[in-house]
């Protein structure tokens, strides 16, 4: 900090002037002005250099979040031209926490879910990106072209392989797990309970989502120092304890970061769900947050009942996210 | 007084356009031509009803300049996504909505209340077209005795079934419901891979003819307010001979459970139905994708209880315009698409039928086996769902396949599903009204 504000000052005084400035004050007028006027800049220029960003942020996220916010106060009809809001306070979200539904399935299905994605995701995306640390140049790039693929494929086309994969009867697990005889296929249909439902949406996504922590963690591995692996043989650390007391404290800033980003991508997982059979509404217990708030929005045309829904998604991640980074970057201050 | 001078044009212009279908008469054009010119008309059409819709379009287009000098402009939309592009443009406005839409009839309620539809009602009468319109279908377009646009083309659901396997295992077209129980257990005795009968979890469509078979409604309307009817003592006995085919009867085996008609259509194209409620579009559809069944598909309108039909859910377009500044000329095209040549033209390429009685016989008159069961159950049986903006909530919150679902899944008896989706209907209508 201490040195940003030196790279700052001497920006704002242009460089070679600065040490003159540097020095006691002198008792007049003219220097009280020109140090005020040195402070409105130093205040101001980040500022002026934030702006164009802010205002975009503000544009695209800040403005469509206050309206939400203000939807779910209220009831909205479509009109021709504009529609019209009747404002009724917070019923809807009275309505909302009320519901058992919300309690006993949108809640549990949204939470359970994203932990597993979430552990299972990064788990899997620091396995693969150890592994492709220690291949050689060219299996590394196979490999890393291979996962790349899986990270590209597009959420819909990947669900449809997944539903296609799992059709009752006639899919590819299906047929093989009716050989095996733990299944009667003509019988079974895992798209209409919830456990087995979510856990091929489960698979889904962590196929999807693990590329980009392995690569990620991966471009992480590739600054550790060489040496800290060989004072830990030396000092006989073998290989589950170089990890741990090496590799994970060393770039503990990406994992950070990958799991952030994944509990919020995991939390609000929309598509996955919504093109599963039965995921569009008509099995009410694999309902999500998502998929709730979206058929209560755009299904029922009850606008404020899905906007509240979406709020409490919101808060509820960023709930997550603040305890999260708190947690962690305590934790980094305690070891430094 | 604009209207009425519009209204005259509107007639001359009618009358000047079956002139040039007759006679191909050129020369009282001159003066009209001036009516469009150099104006445009934004115009959306949904995709997939005409398997090549643009051919048929750029002759429409065509003949409308020729006839007002005006052009169109044809943006296709996708069934699954159009009803909320339609909800965006109509919240932005005349300037975002487009001139001539084609609108499910099952959206006309929703659309209309929120002022966007123009009421043609006057239209319709002075044009005399009103008396040619097919009853059922004019009806579901008319809230409060307004017409929100003309009807365009409609389609029923009845029962297609394989004529091959049925005549090989002597198995005769049913005409009751306790024959059409028969017929499917015959088929998945004799015929094990197929699936005999599908009771499709996702698909409203199938489960509505038996619940309206049995003498149930979906709803009742009393002095303007809407109450659900699917827990009825005769709906509950429809719902339950239709489940119990699958439940009890395992003509339907458990994949079919979260089945929509999409994914039956996809089964008949690999010939793994025996037989299946369809609809009058789907026997050449069928076909198209799979040759092999040219000449092995049969049809028969969907039984009665007891003999007779079942009604069955009449579904089709309207081609509405919208409260725009090109509203009359908008009006003309809708007039010049939905009568006459370029209906017959549509019906024709589309295997839907047209919306005026006139056109509508000329294709029973042909007595093809695969069309004319479906002109009788349109004409004889045809059934609309509930016409209310809350009707449209219900069947986007899937509220009929979830009651279904959660009977094919053992989740709850029948009387507790209908209770359940009567209660989830009933909230819709109290929110609406």
């Amino acid at each position: 900090m201490k040195d940003a504000s030196v790279v700052k000052d001497t920006l704002v005084d242009g460089g070679p002037k600065a040490p003159a400035r540097r020095g006691p004050p002198r008792p007049d007028g003219g220097a009280e002005a020109a140090r005020r006027r040195k402070r409105l800049t130093t205040l101001t220029r980040p500022w002026l250099l934030l702006a164009p960003s802010l205002v975009v942020l503000a544009g695209l996220l800040l403005w469509p979040l206050i309206q939400v916010g203000k939807l779910s106060l209220q009831d909205y009809e479509v009109k021709f031209g504009g529609g019209v809001g009747t404002f009724t306070g917070f019923d809807h979200y009275s309505d909302l926490l009320t519901g058992e539904l919300l309690w006993k399935t949108v809640l549990p299905n949204t939470v359970f879910f994203a932990v597993a994605c979430v552990g299972l995701t990064v788990a899997l995306g620091t396995l693969v990106a150890l592994l492709l640390n220690r291949l050689g140049p060219t299996w590394r790039l196979i490999c890393s072209i291979a996962i790349l693929a899986a990270w590209a494929m597009p959420a819909v086309t990947g669900t449809y392989v997944w539903i296609w994969l799992f059709q009752p009867q006639d899919g590819m697990a299906s047929q093989l797990a009716g050989s095996l005889g733990l299944i009667d296929p003509e019988t079974t249909n895992w798209f209409t309970e919830r456990g087995p439902f979510y856990a091929i949406a489960t698979l889904n996504v962590i196929h999807h989502g693990f590329p980009f922590v392995a690569i990620t963690v991966l471009a992480g591995l590739m600054t550790i120092p060489k040496e800290l692996y060989e004072a830990g043989e030396l000092d006989g650390a073998n290989a589950w304890q170089r990890f741990w007391n090496i590799t994970v404290p060393t770039i503990k800033p990406v994992f950070l970061v990958v799991t952030i980003l994944s509990t919020i991508w995991d939390f609000k997982v929309f598509t996955q769900i919504y093109l599963m059979p039965g995921g569009d509404g008509s099995n009410p217990d694999v309902y999500n947050l998502g998929v709730y708030s979206y058929i209560e929005a755009f299904a029922k045309n009850d606008y404020g009942a899905g906007a509240a829904a979406a709020v409490l998604l919101t808060v509820l991640l960023l709930i997550i996210t603040v305890v999260y980074i708190r947690t962690l970057f305590r934790q980094g201050e305690e070891e430094l | 007084m604009k209207r009425r001078v519009t209204a005259a044009v509107s007639i001359a212009m009618s009358l000047g356009l079956t002139a040039t279908a007759c006679g191909g008469d050129d020369g009282d054009e001159g003066g009209k031509a001036t009516d469009g010119k150099g104006k445009t008309l934004t115009v959306w059409i949904m995709e997939g009803t005409n398997p090549d819709a643009r051919p048929f379009f750029k002759e429409a287009g065509e003949a409308f300049e020729k006839k007002t000098g005006a052009k169109i402009k044809v943006e296709y939309q996708q069934w699954a996504t159009a009803q909320k592009k339609f909800t965006t443009a109509i919240e932005g406005g005349p300037d975002q909505v487009p001139d001539v839409a084609e609108v499910g009839t099952t959206w006309v309620p929703q659309f209309a209340r929120t002022d966007a539809l123009i009421d043609v009602t006057d239209e319709v009468k002075k044009s005399g077209l009103g008396d040619d319109l097919v009853e059922g279908l004019k009806d579901a377009g008319t809230l409060d005795g307004k017409q929100y646009g003309m009807p365009w083309y409609a389609g029923v659901r009845s029962l297609v079934y394989r004529k091959d396997l049925f005549a090989k295992h002597d198995i005769k077209p049913p005409t009751t419901w306790q024959e059409l129980r028969t017929a499917a257990k015959t088929l998945k005795e004799k015929e094990p891979n197929l699936v005999a009968f599908p009771v499709a979890g996702g698909a409203e469509m199938f489960a509505a003819p038996f619940v309206w078979g049995a003498g149930g409604e979906l709803a009742t309307e009393s002095g303007g307010k809407w109450k659900s009817g699917i827990n009825s003592p005769e709906a509950v006995k429809g719902i339950e001979f239709y489940t119990d085919l699958a439940t009890k009867d395992k003509v339907s085996p458990a994949k079919v459970s979260t089945w929509t008609e999409k994914e039956v259509g996809e089964a008949w194209n690999k010939s793994q139905i025996g037989m299946a409620i369809g609809g009058n579009w789907t026997p050449k559809a069928i076909v198209d994708k799979n040759p092999s069944l040219k000449g092995k598909l049969g049809a028969v309108p969907i039984p009665g209880q007891n003999g007779g039909m079942s009604k069955s859910f009449l579904g089709g377009s309207y081609l509405s315009t919208f409260d725009t500044d090109k509203k009359d000329l908008a009006w003309e095209f809708v007039k010049m698409l939905t009568t006459g040549e370029f209906a017959a033209k549509w019906a024709e390429q589309t295997n839907y039928f047209p919306g005026q009685n006139s056109e509508l016989k000329k294709i029973a008159a042909k007595k093809d086996p695969l069309v004319e069961p479906f002109a009788k159950q349109m004409l004889e049986a045809g059934a609309t769902v509930p016409k209310t903006k809350a009707y449209g909530e219900i069947q986007a919150s899937k509220v009929i396949p979830r009651m279904v679902q959660s009977i094919l899944t053992g989740k709850s008896s029948v009387q507790e599903a209908a209770d359940k989706a009567a209660k989830d209907m009933d909230a819709i209508f109290a929110k609406d009204n």
